[in-house]
């Protein structure tokens, strides 16, 4: 590390590797976690969890528990029902599935938690929780995806166990398979990827002290603290200002965190209820078992191609299993968003689902959406190796470069900045493939086994102004009357290093010391909303506000220098916390001189300029801003044992103005060991009875530092469009890394067969038993079994369970009567139902008319009416363009038919007469 | 993640530890290093009455050598261990097999009887105790016995131990200078329980194997040893070996199982590979020398 020793002068600061503000506290354990708060009178909290995966709860018994020593209450649902909870989304949108805070009456997986202990200690509290009598009648339960599709219902109020389903099932029979049929070359895989426990280093944990007139201070391990008290005022119902949230340090979040879930909020509603400061700190048997898992899909992807290797179609099935509780009911929608962008691929459709099981539910992990590139990357390598070419080469012939944009991916994704091709040629120039493919034919004929994998991909990073919570980032700036700088960010960090980032902006731009800067988030209290570290943002838009409020404050600074030294504006410069005018060195002060001027003598300012020197800007980037990489990894397998040994590997990415290197190749490694635990370690899985199987740390392998090797570092650095240039980085390496791996380790293996064998279907992680599967060719893993019923190959996949309802045939002559007028109508759309006014006019056989709903009322026109059947289309530009589709039957008083709403699936509709 | 409540004893004296346990009617645990039995008692895995430690107990701990026999305390620092000179020159295959134990964190407190003792069967110590012939001593008010390493292993984490006895020390027959260690390790991470497992070592007289012990880590439910491999080899020049041969009645006398780490098809094929592989790679050094 070459470290900038001074920080005076004309120093650079953007593009160093300063070293972090966060580092002295954290690293001589003064940090301040939630655990660390101590409040008098705080009490303790453990919860009762159900042992079984899914059935009704006979009997709570309590009368032993309540009785042991410190125990001050004993809460169930019922008693928390006593202030109500609708928990919401990270995108605020209700929880579809009946969740509540506490198990009420049924549980619906192993960890639900039925009852909360409070009592004086932790140990207290343990002690009367064991000692709680829960009865349980035990119920068969649904634990895998296919369990879901033909067994009982997880919810019991709920049609089905489909959580969440999109995309156009007919697609694949009108546009895509044509295609397919036609291609010299068809190619499909699949993937199986496990279950994870998101495990980072500081476990959930919650402090809710009531205060005053019904306010609250909660101390949350979050991903931002914004977002946390707007989130618990909201699913309680209470006014955001009676929620404070403090998060100083917290370690680790990548998706866990996003939102408060029911344990966290169980916490509050218990101190509302109680009245005295609680206290829950997650141990890492819950946190293992309990916390929102990640991952669990079963995707499969088949391409066509020609015989250039130029892709001509694409079709995926895509399944994830929610769980019982999800923290959002998704189907994954951004798998299919973002699988193609980066791609010349004309067509492409999918059907996507998520599914109810009696697990532990699903929450986002850094890069919720990676199977796109894990699928399509493996199986781009697949075709290579089946067509005869180079990977490198498949992937030019296909990867959209600099001067192919702007172009509009075939899911509506317009990209007009990406170079995951241009990080390609860039990784390929420093890596020298002939001179491996060179050693791996030497080393195979020693039996040893060597392989390389290229992986390419782009990255939607600094999400902003399309959904509720991802909005712009404010910074507060101001130089203080002793000259030192503080700046109050709407930033929040767990590990991301925001404090020294988004200082050294503010150095560079400010010409002050670095070490003469004070950075504060975390509370909020301070600064302004913004979801925090969630969706690669904060380099990008806080970095971009940073950059902007800088730029103000150095106006107004040259402005009261400039007035007061009586010399033009473009005179004065700053540097080294010293403010000069040009050719009058006489006239130089420092910024403290300036900034007790600014605050005490205020008479002394131009005139009309406000005292202090204080600057806000609140930055709403570009809707979306796109990070590329490449990356290449070389293995050695083990023949004999099927292990794998990471022998190099080497990340090119371009997240656009680099603030520090050592915190962008921070955030890429620390994706990377993720990447490797889920290839190689990772894995949660269920017994048939719905038990996770990896309790402890000694059964769920995390990546430790032997098993993750030095990377090496490129950095292309191509402006974005942003203030700044930056590009995100956060969740890159856990999106690239699995394929990267999961490349290099079938080519290593090539020898042998394909990773997955004859039917394609790779299971992760690729434990030593499933790599010997593929050198042996024969079932060693013993997995084999029962992973083939799981999923068929896409283009034979069978209807949903529930199929929609087919177009209507031609009506009877009776239904031809008028349909003029309004219509209460019904659209039960995958994710949730949505009721409106439909008015429709008819003349002859032309239809017209509106839809109306709160939101605003859609015209259109240009349908049909004939024979009762009514055709006609709707633009909806919310949440995304999109053309609705109604094709429907008119029968006397009723309306009923589908709605094909593009990629978002379609939806069944019902109207009467209003 | 809190024990259960537990009292708490430290005596001084085998003596002492011995009457506490015996009068704790089943109810004590003892605790060493602590390696294991903490997260177990956060776990609430184990909930004894009172814990035992044995730290106080100066006789329990250091290695000594008498009698034709290499006497361990069992609650010697595996750390120490390592370090041992004595160990080193009579018992390299057990120093070996040390190295592998946990990590060089879990080590400085983890102690050779502690491992012994508790009888995870994919841990190393079990099975170089079984493989180099090592018998345990145990203590109780009842009096003194020893027990062969193979007969002390009855299942997973189960013992001949009765509720009331301690182990007093671990005494392992010399092996005759020069002798050869085998060793070989299968395990996920640095430091995890193996997948499958080996040690053991071989004494040569005359170009030919005199003697020969060999142990299974994670090979079924206890340490197993290898006997019917071990028969094979004992007498056989060097030359004469069919190692393949050799690997298959090695792992004809285990019982692995399926896990979620590994299948029992696995640990067979690896476990029938990596004894041949060290045998082999262990004869060529021998014949070569």
């Amino acid at each position: 590390m070459n470290y900038h020793a001074s920080s005076v002068g004309a120093t650079r600061y953007v593009g160093e590797r300063t070293p972090r503000k966060e580092d002295g506290r954290l690293l001589t354990g003064r940090g301040q976690f939630t655990d660390d708060v101590q409040l008098p009178g705080m009490l303790h909290i453990a919860f009762v969890r159900s042992p079984v995966a899914r059935g009704r709860i006979a009997s709570i018994n309590l009368d032993v528990a309540r009785e042991m020593p410190g125990v001050q209450a004993i809460y169930t649902q019922d008693d928390l029902a006593a202030i109500p909870v609708q928990m919401m989304s990270f995108f605020f949108t209700p929880i579809e599935s009946p969740v509540t805070l506490l198990a009420d009456g049924r549980v619906a997986c192993v960890g639900d938690p039925v009852c909360m202990v409070i009592a004086e200690s932790r140990a207290q509290a343990e002690d009367a929780a064991a000692l709680v009598e829960l009865e349980i009648e035990e119920e068969a339960p649904v634990v895998t995806i296919a369990d879901a599709r033909t067994g009982p219902l997880v919810h019991p109020d709920k049609d089905d166990n489909i959580a969440a389903e999109m995309g156009d099932e007919d697609m694949l029979e009108e546009a895509i398979q044509p295609l397919l049929d036609k291609a010299p070359h068809v190619v499909t895989h699949t993937i199986r990827h496990q279950r994870i426990a998101q495990s980072p280093m500081e476990c959930r944990a919650c402090v809710a002290s009531p205060e005053g007139s019904g306010e609250m201070t909660v101390w949350m391990g979050c991903q931002s603290p914004h977002l946390a008290a707007r989130y618990v005022a909201l699913v309680m119902g209470l006014p955001q200002e009676s929620i404070r949230v403090i998060a100083k340090d917290v370690g680790g979040g990548f998706g866990l965190k996003n939102i408060p879930w029911r344990e966290e909020v169980a916490v509050v509603v218990a101190a509302r209820l109680f009245g005295r400061p609680l206290k829950w700190i997650e141990d890492r048997y819950e946190a293992l078992t309990a916390s929102s898992h990640a991952r669990e899909q079963e995707v499969s992807l088949t391409i066509g191609l020609d015989d250039e290797g130029k892709l001509l179609a694409g079709w995926s099935d895509y399944a994830c299993n929610n769980g019982a509780w999800p923290m959002g009911e998704d189907a994954n929608i951004a798998v299919h968003m973002f699988m193609w962008p980066a791609y010349k691929l004309p067509a492409y459709g999918f059907v996507t689902r998520g599914w109810y099981t009696n697990t532990m539910g699903l929450g986002g992990y850094r890069g919720p959406w990676a199977m796109e590139s894990l699928i399509r990357e493996t199986t781009l390598d697949k075709a290579a190796r089946k067509m005869g070419i180079d990977p490198v080469e498949l992937r030019r012939k296909n990867l959209i470069y600099l001067p192919d944009q702007p172009v509009t991916s075939n899911m509506g994704i317009e990209v007009t900045d990406i170079t995951p091709g241009e990080c390609l040629e860039k990784l390929v120039a420093n890596v020298d493939i002939a001179a491996f493919r060179k050693e791996q034919a030497e080393a195979r004929k020693q039996g040893r086994y060597l392989g390389m994998g290229i992986a390419t991909y782009i990255e939607p990073t600094g999400s902003a102004g399309a959904m509720a919570p991802m909005t712009g980032e404010t910074v507060q700036l101001r130089i203080e009357p002793t000259g030192k700088v503080v700046a109050m960010l709407s930033t929040h960090s767990q590990g991301h290093g925001t404090a020294t980032t988004m200082a050294q902006v503010i150095a560079e731009q400010l010409g002050v010391a670095y070490e003469d800067i004070s950075v504060f988030e975390g509370d909020s209290a301070i600064g302004a909303f913004s979801p925090g570290a969630a969706g690669s943002r904060q380099g990008v838009i806080a970095g971009g506000a940073t950059w902007k409020a800088t730029e103000i404050l150095a106006e107004k600074v040259k402005a009261v220098a400039a007035h007061l030294s009586n010399a033009p504006v473009d005179a004065v410069t700053i540097d080294g916390g010293m403010v000069h005018v040009e050719g009058a060195p006489e006239m130089s002060r420092s910024l403290k001189e300036l900034a007790e001027i600014a605050y005490g003598e205020p008479a002394r300012l131009p005139e009309g300029m406000a005292s202090g020197l204080e600057a806000q800007f609140r930055y709403q980037p570009p809707p979306m801003t796109m990070t590329s990489a490449a990356h290449c990894c070389v293995v050695e397998v083990d023949a004999e044992t099927g292990f794998v040994k990471i022998l190099r590997w080497i990340s090119s990415e371009d997240c656009g103005t680099v603030i520090n290197p050592g915190v962008v190749e921070g955030q890429i490694a620390g994706g990377l060991a993720q990447a490797i635990g889920q290839v190689l370690l990772e894995d949660m899985p269920y017994d048939a009875r719905g038990n996770p199987l990896a309790a402890t740390f000694k059964d769920y392998l995390m990546p430790t530092i032997s098993d993750v090797p030095d990377f090496e570092y490129l950095h292309a650095n191509t402006p974005s469009q942003t203030i700044g240039g930056m590009r995100g980085v956060g969740e890159g390496g856990a999106i690239i890394g699995p394929p990267t791996l999961v490349n290099a380790i079938a080519d290593a293996l090539a020898p042998f067969g394909e990773l997955g064998g004859e039917t394609g279907e790779v299971t992760l992680p690729l434990t030593p038993s499933r790599i010997l599967d593929v050198i042996e060719q024969r079932d060693v893993s013993g997995h084999h079994a029962p992973a083939e019923k799981t999923v068929a190959a896409p283009v034979a996949e069978e209807a949903p369970a529930e199929p929609v309802a087919e177009a209507p045939a031609p009506a009877p002559a009776l239904a031809a009567a008028s349909i003029d007028g309004d219509w209460d109508m019904t659209l039960k759309a995958p994710m949730g139902g949505q009721t409106f006014l439909a008015h429709f006019e008819t003349d002859g056989t032309a239809l017209s008319g509106y839809l109306s709903a709160p939101e605003g009322q859609q015209d259109f026109s240009g349908g049909t009416f004939e024979d009762g059947r009514m055709k006609f289309e709707v633009k909806v530009d919310k949440p995304m363009k999109v053309t609705l589709k109604y094709d429907l039957q008119a029968s006397g008083d009723t309306i009923t038919g589908k709605c094909k709403m593009g990629m978002f699936g379609t939806a069944k509709v019902n109207a009467v007469r209003a | 993640m809190k024990p259960a409540p537990f009292d708490y004893a430290r005596p001084t004296s085998v003596a002492e530890a011995c009457q506490v346990l015996a009068d704790a009617g089943g109810g004590a645990t003892v605790i060493a290093g602590g390696q294991t039995l903490m997260p177990l008692l956060n776990l609430r895995m184990s909930q004894p009455f009172i814990l035992v430690d044995i730290n106080g107990i100066a006789g329990l701990k250091g290695v000594s050598r008498a009698d034709g026999a290499i006497r361990i305390g069992p609650a010697t620092r595996q750390a120490d261990a390592l370090k041992d000179a004595t160990l080193a020159q009579h018992l390299p295959a057990l120093v070996t097999a040390l190295g592998h134990v946990g990590h060089y964190q879990t080590r400085n407190r983890g102690t050779v009887g502690g491992s012994v003792a508790l009888g995870e069967p994919a841990a190393e110590m079990p099975a170089a105790a079984v493989a180099l012939g090592a018998t345990i001593e145990i203590t109780s008010v009842r009096g003194t016995r020893s027990v062969k390493a193979e007969e002390f292993y009855l299942g997973p984490y189960m013992t001949v131990l009765e509720p009331d006895e301690l182990v007093t020390g671990i005494s392992y027959p010399e092996w005759p200078e020069g002798h050869t260690v085998l060793f070989r390790e299968v395990a996920q991470r640095t430091g995890d329980f193996a997948l499958v497992g080996m040690v053991g070592a071989l004494a040569l007289e005359a170009g030919a194997i005199a003697r020969a012990g060999i142990g299974w880590f994670g090979m079924g439910p206890t340490p197993i040893r290898a006997r019917q491999a071990e028969r094979a080899l004992v007498g056989k020049a060097l030359g004469e070996i069919d190692v393949q041969a050799v690997a298959e009645l090695a792992v004809a006398d285990t019982a692995p199982f399926d896990d979620h780490h590994a299948s029992a098809e696995y640990r067979r094929t690896v476990g029938r590979r990596i004894f041949a592989r060290t045998l082999r790679e262990t004869l060529d050094i021998r014949s070569a020398a």
